[in-house]
């Protein structure tokens, strides 16, 4: 469990250490409409990449695409932290990447649709601010995709 | 706008995401339990939920903590390993004859998730990778020059290990995968070793860090201590 008290001290404060002030300025968007109308785009920081996409780097900015039509279970992880359990992950895609269980909300009209294409980064090495760049290049792929909300997971 | 999970609840409170769901699982499980749909979906719902906030941030936590696995996994490792009942000498040697061990597993584990495998990120196969791990200690020289294959060749040695002990389809608790990964095959000796070299070579101290868990060193402290 990832209860801070339950850690040894090294890796309590290893995790303290990435505690960071809020960007700024507050990014509020209340929805404008109800779930089952929306458009959502998967995003995680789990470092996911088909495998003959370029794996990402020690501490990297960069981000993959992953199509919402192309098969999840080819996806491979070139994270570079070695602090956490990736035993999980090559059982179920979906511990980390819940492409499949979106899937299944799409098809029960939960929500209204999902993206065509969703994004990994890989979240290790960097400041919040070295990602500002790919984070506007992104923002601005999603606007293009009509996405209207985004379902954010780390790893 | 935006929601999603977050594994450490001070990192969301401190930079204070639009929303986020807290959830006490495990990092590397931000969905909580795997092949488990419906507890997936409930870890979603509820971070879907947070669209119905009037205001923001919000943080809420995750009622639920993941089921807890069956503790008895060690006991159901595939492989004995003997790695100190071995008479082979040379490194090369030694891991080959342990990944020998290691290859009917990890083609059935292969097997059982459809043909999936985490490895491959190296773009080397196993074979190659386990050559070159045991070239580096056999002739004690350091991957200066390829760190970044080197890095992650090392991943998905592991990562082969790991699915060979998973060939079986039960539950495995994921802190007894790794206390019989660290201590008792022969590649967390490699890996270690090797680690060791790293971090007392100037401008690669950081590089060692990345490569062995501090928690893995506790481990095999621990094993040590009990043996």
């Amino acid at each position: 469990m990832v209860r801070l008290a339950d850690l040894p001290d090294y890796e309590r404060e290893h995790l303290l250490a990435k505690n960071m002030p809020p960007l700024g300025p507050a990014a509020w968007v209340a929805s404008e409409k109800p779930l089952a109308e929306l458009r959502i785009a998967l995003v995680t920081t789990a470092g996911l990449h088909f495998r003959n996409d370029p794996a990402f780097k020690f501490a990297d900015a960069t981000f993959r695409p992953i199509s919402n039509h192309e098969n999840a279970d080819d996806l491979i992880m070139s994270h570079s932290s070695v602090n956490f359990d990736r035993s999980g992950f090559a059982e179920d895609v979906n511990l980390v990447y819940p492409i499949d269980r979106f899937k299944e909300l799409e098809s029960q009209g939960v929500i209204g649709s999902l993206a065509n294409v969703h994004y990994s980064f890989m979240g290790a090495g960097l400041m919040p601010e070295d990602y500002q760049h790919s984070a506007s290049q992104l923002a601005g792929m999603l606007k293009k995709d009509r996405v209207d909300a985004v379902f954010l997971t780390p790893v | 706008m935006t929601t999603g999970i977050s594994l450490v609840r001070e990192n969301a409170a401190s930079m204070a995401p639009p929303r986020s769901l807290w959830v006490p699982f495990p990092l590397g499980r931000p969905l909580g339990v795997a092949n488990d749909p419906d507890f997936q979906h409930r870890v979603i719902a509820a971070a879907l939920e947070l669209f119905n906030s009037n205001h923001g941030p919000v943080l809420e936590d995750f009622p639920d903590d993941a089921p807890i696995q069956q503790t008895e996994s060690a006991l159901a490792c595939p492989v004995t390993f003997i790695k100190s009942a071995t008479t082979a000498t040379s490194w090369q040697d030694r891991l080959g004859r342990e990944l020998n061990t290691l290859k009917p597993w990890h083609d059935l584990g292969k097997r059982r998730r459809n043909g999936r495998t985490l490895t491959g990120v190296s773009n080397s196969s196993i074979d190659e990778i386990i050559q070159r791990l045991a070239e580096y200690l056999d002739t004690a020289t350091l991957p200066s020059a390829e760190l970044a294959w080197f890095k992650h060749a090392t991943e998905d040695a592991k990562t082969y290990y790991l699915e060979a002990l998973t060939a079986q389809p039960d539950e495995q608790d994921p802190d007894n995968l790794h206390k019989i990964f660290w201590t008792q095959t022969l590649l967390a000796d490699a890996l270690i070793m090797l680690a060791e070299q790293l971090s007392s070579t100037i401008g690669l101290e950081q590089f060692a860090r990345i490569l062995v868990p501090r928690r893995a060193l506790d481990m095999r402290a621990n094993f040590s201590a009990a043996d």
